[in-house]
């Protein structure tokens, strides 16, 4: 077993107005992580003290299963590939290639051919100076950037903001080509739930700087279901995970449950069969999922 | 190779069940063939939206099946499928679909001699050369 590329164990970090922790986290290597939340939930937060931008005020982060107290060496740095949220200012009136050039000193990996290709696949002008980029244009670069170097762990703070459904896509696949050809682990912080459901491998739920858990995606699609079966609503006593039922008429009752798989063996072994089966969409698991609703099968 | 399987995310049956299934019937048929090279982990399940963790179990199981072995560094290949072993797997299916609409028939509380009935018919019905009917 390879250490975790990351773990965070009692992570606490106070701030005026808001505090976040206790987060106790492992992003396992190999695997896409989705880190998903509302709006100031404490993903950046999180991702930038990877980055040791931010520094937690209590408790403990490692780097592939070592930690660095005293700042994180070049070393370790050059295996994290960032591409942040609110995005540098420093760079701004470099061109592409002065900014490439620039962060290639800082990367020994840094592979110019993939930046290239990269570059000519998502189709941004080279000779134009950052400040004169569009977003997308800018979020583009940043990304070709972060995979330039062939990164270990590659942290991507809402990539896809900024950018049209094409280079959605092409963003999808160049990541999807990454985790195919490399050793490579993807921690990255999206509201898109077809981002999610096209790249993630793992969900992690953040809400008011809590972490309310880390659960394989397809889980959460077996899981959580709206179920039509015919009988009364006396059958729900024996069932797990149930957030609401409704009586569709006399003898048809639904349901929606977290635990769409013990249900479906608890029925079966009582000769009950599905009228019909409906997956919750992607952001309705995360409303309930907030809520309170706890997935079947999370991870510790 | 693209492998054609569908996922109906809406059905109670597992992703990881769904894939297997397809995947199982489409090597002993022989419509993928023996020492085909099947895609990386990673790229079944871009290509399927569903995580590496489910596409590995599915992988591990028909592999102590001895429908796919893997080597080292190269790949997951298709493993060879004795000529006995899809006639039993054939037979397999017919009982499992025979099985299903048998329970079918139960669920709408059919008498046995009344399904029985059924049956005959539609093998009638089925069996009969084309024209003579």
């Amino acid at each position: 077993m390879e250490p975790d590329v990351i773990s965070f164990r009692n992570i606490h970090k106070r701030r005026r107005t808001k505090t976040i922790g206790p987060i106790d986290m492992s992003i396992p290597s190999g695997y896409i992580v989705a880190l998903v939340g509302p709006n100031g939930s404490g993903k950046s937060t999180l991702l930038n003290m990877i980055m040791q931008t931010v520094f937690p005020d209590e408790g403990e982060i490692s780097w592939f299963g070592q930690a660095y107290p005293d700042g994180l060496p070049v070393s370790v740095r050059q295996q994290i590939g960032f591409v942040p949220e609110q995005l540098s200012l420093e760079e701004k009136n470099l061109t592409v290639d002065e900014a490439a050039a620039f962060r290639s000193i800082w990367y020994d990996n840094w592979d110019g051919y993939l930046f290239d290709e990269l570059l000519s696949r998502f189709d941004v002008p080279r000779g134009v100076r950052l400040t004169k980029m569009s977003k997308g244009e800018r979020r583009k670069f940043e990304i070709a950037a972060a995979m330039a170097p062939r990164p270990k762990l590659l942290i991507l703070d809402e990539p896809s903001s900024g950018l049209d459904p094409f280079a959605w896509k092409l963003m999808i696949e160049q990541l999807h080509k990454c985790m195919r050809t490399a050793d490579t682990s993807i921690l990255l912080s999206t509201h898109i739930v077809d981002e999610i459901r096209r790249l993630a491998d793992y969900v992690v739920l953040m809400h008011h700087g809590k972490q309310l858990g880390m659960v394989e995606k397809d889980s959460l699609l077996d899981n959580w279901k709206e179920c039509w079966v015919a009988q009364d609503a006396a059958i729900l006593q024996d069932l797990p995970g149930i957030v609401s039922s409704r009586q569709e008429s006399a003898g048809t009752i639904s349901f929606i449950t977290t635990e769409c798989l013990e249900v479906e063996r608890i029925l079966h072994s009582a000769g009950i069969g599905f009228i019909q089966t409906r997956s919750l969409e992607l952001d309705e698991v995360l409303g309930l999922w907030i809520d309170g609703y706890s997935p079947a099968g999370m991870r510790k | 190779m693209r492998i054609p399987i569908q996922i109906n995310e809406n059905s109670a049956e597992p992703l990881y069940h769904q894939i297997e299934t397809q995947l199982r019937s489409l090597i002993i048929s022989g419509q993928i063939e023996e020492g085909t090279l099947l895609p990386s982990i990673r790229e079944f399940a871009g290509n399927l939206n569903c995580s590496v963790i489910t596409v590995r179990r599915v992988y591990q199981d028909l592999e102590n099946e001895g429908l796919l072995r893997t080597r080292q560094g190269t790949g997951t290949f298709v493993a060879g499928v004795g000529a006995e072993e899809r006639e039993q797997y054939k037979k397999k299916e017919v009982v499992e679909a025979l099985t299903a609409a048998i329970e079918k028939g139960l669920a709408v509380k059919l008498e046995q001699h009344e399904l029985i009935q059924l049956f005959n018919e539609i093998v009638q019905k089925k069996y009969q050369p084309k024209g003579d009917v």
